[in-house]
């Protein structure tokens, strides 16, 4: 293939203009665990599947959704030894940022400042990019109202109000968009969310192989298989 | 001699009811020799928020400039205005990484929050300990008298008026027993909708 | 890794840019400032339930009150909270950047933080310094293990302790502690025996003064931060006013600057 020409250093333009090891990276990304997110009125929703590879994994160990701070959660697409860098990361910027001024971090600054570090990764020499999308979500002190980011391989992010990400994200997308309105409350987000992994879920799905985390004004939490069964429940 | 009292000054902070108000004296001096009376130790740093330096002139405008640079940087990123507790607890990390090696000053802050318009007052010594009370707060070669000023002249729920007229006495009697401070002042009022700069006319020796 | 230019925060650590200056500067003669110290009564005891941590309110800059209320019991962590007594900025800044440490292990380990954990962290820092930074603190908290009080002394030095005081006023807090302090206490008790040991040094102890703030962690995780649960010390009432006639204070210029701005856009013309 022509592209491999131009992929001996990442930092070395294609002559189209492209720099395909980024492009790579967000093949890993699609071909990665569907993960989606839902803004709603009174708080954001982020959901996983979570499905062991065998029967011999024990469950509920490894977590895909992950808490940056008290009032912001993540979760990803891709590779999971890259995305544990990134976790570590953004909750120290997360409370380094609170101890500069007393005050918790902006969703907003926080992507800024996590999605700086997936751009150097593109540019640094002896790296790679990383193999992950970031779904962020958090409730804004300030503004008084939720958020959701993506975060992408090559550092550019963006503000949703429902997305998908992984394996099925263009399915998932055209599902949401046809469900998604503005005055969702938060149990609806969490509905649709769940409903939105069932449809590209293979085979039966129970609260062990799916991961939730919601965001509100009291904060963010991973909810756990109990609730999520109760989600369940209604589906 | 302390260090701080190298160049003289003093400045005073105060709370009154939905209003702030910070006076500063005008001498700048090298030790017992005036240099200047028209030498002003409060910088307005928002619209609604004013810091006074005092301690030695050549690190007030150090830390005023290199804080005014964390300041915008703050502003362009987040855009949004700085509040006056976010900016103490920058100010005061600011002083506290010199921790073995200070800044010679003596910071007092005042303002009103730009969303809410809650009053702020708050002052720190040279490392940097905030101290954020309700009533009052002093810095200068003239504390001590500052202090006992203060303590008698101010109450809580002052008006914009009486507040000038406290400030200003308080200020005035507590810098004519201080040699290394005075040579006029001036007091800033800020309120939600205004600011008044008022000049005072004081003794001249 | 981040460039110099997009630096989001200055670099982390302490700054000496201005020791060499300073050092000139002291040896010519000038002295060097005083910091505001804590002077302080801090003491902390177990209890029947959990632990109490009380603290006096003054702060003080060499003889004068810089702070009448200002408060000495520090946050850690939800099942710990830390008094500080030494140079005020040491005490705040270290227990602020522990809290951090704590925060972080606490989301990296998805557990509670033993006491323990918190009272290493801060002791390694102290040691690091080699007393340079002066805080010496009482940590209480309640954790997997049941409740613990830790002394910590600024040179890294830590006690384990049923009972224990610190700062200037610490031996009148510890003679109360040495005549009354039993095991299994109730928490009414208790609370009454550390009140009584903070007002000890508040009113024998120069370095201590105001009111007494108290902070109870029980065994089942809740907390009362009893800020100035005592008031130990009224200022008197005013009975006259000093209140000056407008017009008291002579001025020579007055300028008035009207934040209160409404603008009126007219669009620009583009036929």
């Amino acid at each position: 293939m022509a592209t491999e020409r131009y992929s001996f250093s990442l930092t070395t333009f294609s002559p189209s203009g492209k720099l395909v090891q980024i492009e790579y990276a967000l093949a890993a990304v699609a071909a990665g665990a569907s993960s989606v997110g839902i803004l709603a009125s009174n708080g954001v929703v982020i959901a996983t599947e979570n499905k062991p590879k065998s029967t011999l994994y024990e469950e509920g160990t490894i977590h895909r959704v992950e808490m940056v701070a008290e009032h912001i959660g993540m979760v990803y697409s891709g590779m999971g030894p890259d995305y544990r860098l990134l976790v570590r990361n953004a909750r120290k910027l997360a409370q380094n940022y609170f101890l500069t001024y007393k005050e918790p971090i902006p969703v907003v600054q926080l992507v800024q400042r996590v999605a700086n570090l997936m751009q150097e990764y593109t540019q640094s020499g002896g790296v790679r990019p990383f193999g992950v999308s970031l779904l962020i979500c958090g409730w804004d002190h300030q503004e008084e109202r939720p958020y959701l980011f993506q975060c992408d391989p090559s550092g550019s992010y963006f503000a949703w109000k429902a997305t998908a990400m992984g394996k099925n994200a263009v399915n998932g997308k055209t599902f949401l968009e046809k469900r998604y309105s503005d005055d969702l409350e938060l149990d609806d987000a969490i509905y649709n969310a769940i409903k939105t992994l069932k449809e590209s879920f293979e085979g039966k799905m129970t609260a062990n192989h799916i991961e939730v985390g919601i965001c509100d004004k009291t904060g963010f939490k991973r909810l756990d298989t109990a609730t999520i069964n109760d989600h369940l429940a209604n589906i | 001699m302390s260090i701080l009292a190298y160049n003289g000054g003093c400045v005073v902070a105060m709370r009154g009811k939905d209003c702030v108000a910070i006076a500063t004296d005008h001498r700048f001096g090298v030790q017992a020799q005036t240099i200047d009376t028209d030498f002003e130790k409060v910088h307005q740093v928002a619209p609604k928020m004013f810091l006074g330096l005092v301690g030695l002139q050549t690190d007030i405008l150090t830390v005023r400039e290199r804080l005014a640079f964390r300041k915008k940087l703050y502003e362009i990123r987040e855009n949004r205005e700085m509040t006056p507790k976010v900016f103490s607890s920058m100010l005061s990390n600011f002083l506290y990484e010199r921790r073995f090696g200070p800044y010679f000053i003596e910071p007092v802050i005042a303002g009103l929050d730009p969303k809410t318009s809650e009053p702020f007052i708050c002052n720190m010594d040279l490392i940097g300990c905030p101290n954020v009370p309700d009533d009052f707060v002093v810095a200068g070669t003239c504390g001590e008298q500052l202090y006992g000023m203060c303590e008698t002249l101010w109450k809580p729920d002052l008006e914009p008026d009486q507040l000038f007229e406290v400030i200003s006495q308080s200020m005035i009697n507590a810098f004519d027993r201080d040699a290394i401070s005075g040579w006029g002042a001036s007091v800033y009022i800020i309120e939600k909708d205004k600011i008044t700069v008022k000049k005072l006319k004081t003794r001249m020796d | 890794m981040q460039a110099e230019l997009a630096r989001e925060l200055p670099p982390a650590g302490f700054n000496f840019e201005n020791c060499k200056r300073n050092e000139a500067l002291i040896n010519g003669g000038f002295l060097a400032p005083k910091t505001v110290k804590t002077g302080t009564t801090i003491a902390g005891i177990i209890f029947k339930d959990g632990v109490i941590l009380g603290a006096d309110t003054r702060a003080t800059e060499g003889p004068i009150v810089s702070d009448k209320n200002c408060s000495k019991i520090h946050y850690l962590a939800p099942n710990m909270y830390c008094c500080g007594a030494g140079t005020a900025a040491d005490t705040e800044m270290t227990t602020d950047l522990v809290s951090s440490q704590l925060a972080l292990h606490r989301l990296n380990t998805g557990r509670e933080v033993p006491v323990v954990c918190a009272t290493t962290l801060l002791k390694q820092k102290l040691f690091r310094y080699q007393g340079n930074i002066s805080a010496a603190l009482v940590l209480g908290g309640v954790d997997l293990t049941g409740p613990t009080i830790y002394s910590i002394a600024p040179h890294g030095s830590v006690d384990k302790l049923p009972y224990t005081s610190m700062g200037s006023g610490s031996l009148a807090a510890m003679s109360v502690f040495e005549s009354r302090y039993k095991p299994d206490m109730t928490e009414e008790e208790a609370k009454k025996l550390v009140r009584d040991a903070i007002a000890g040094g508040v009113f024998n102890d120069l370095g201590s003064g105001s009111n007494i703030d108290l902070c109870v962690i029980r065994k089942n995780k809740t907390v009362d931060y009893l800020r100035n649960y005592e008031i130990a010390n009224r200022k008197g009432e005013r009975t006259l006013d000093y209140s000056f006639l407008k017009g008291t204070t002579i001025v020579t210029g007055t300028k008035t600057f009207n934040l209160d701005i409404t603008e009126t856009v007219i669009p620009m013309e583009v036929a």
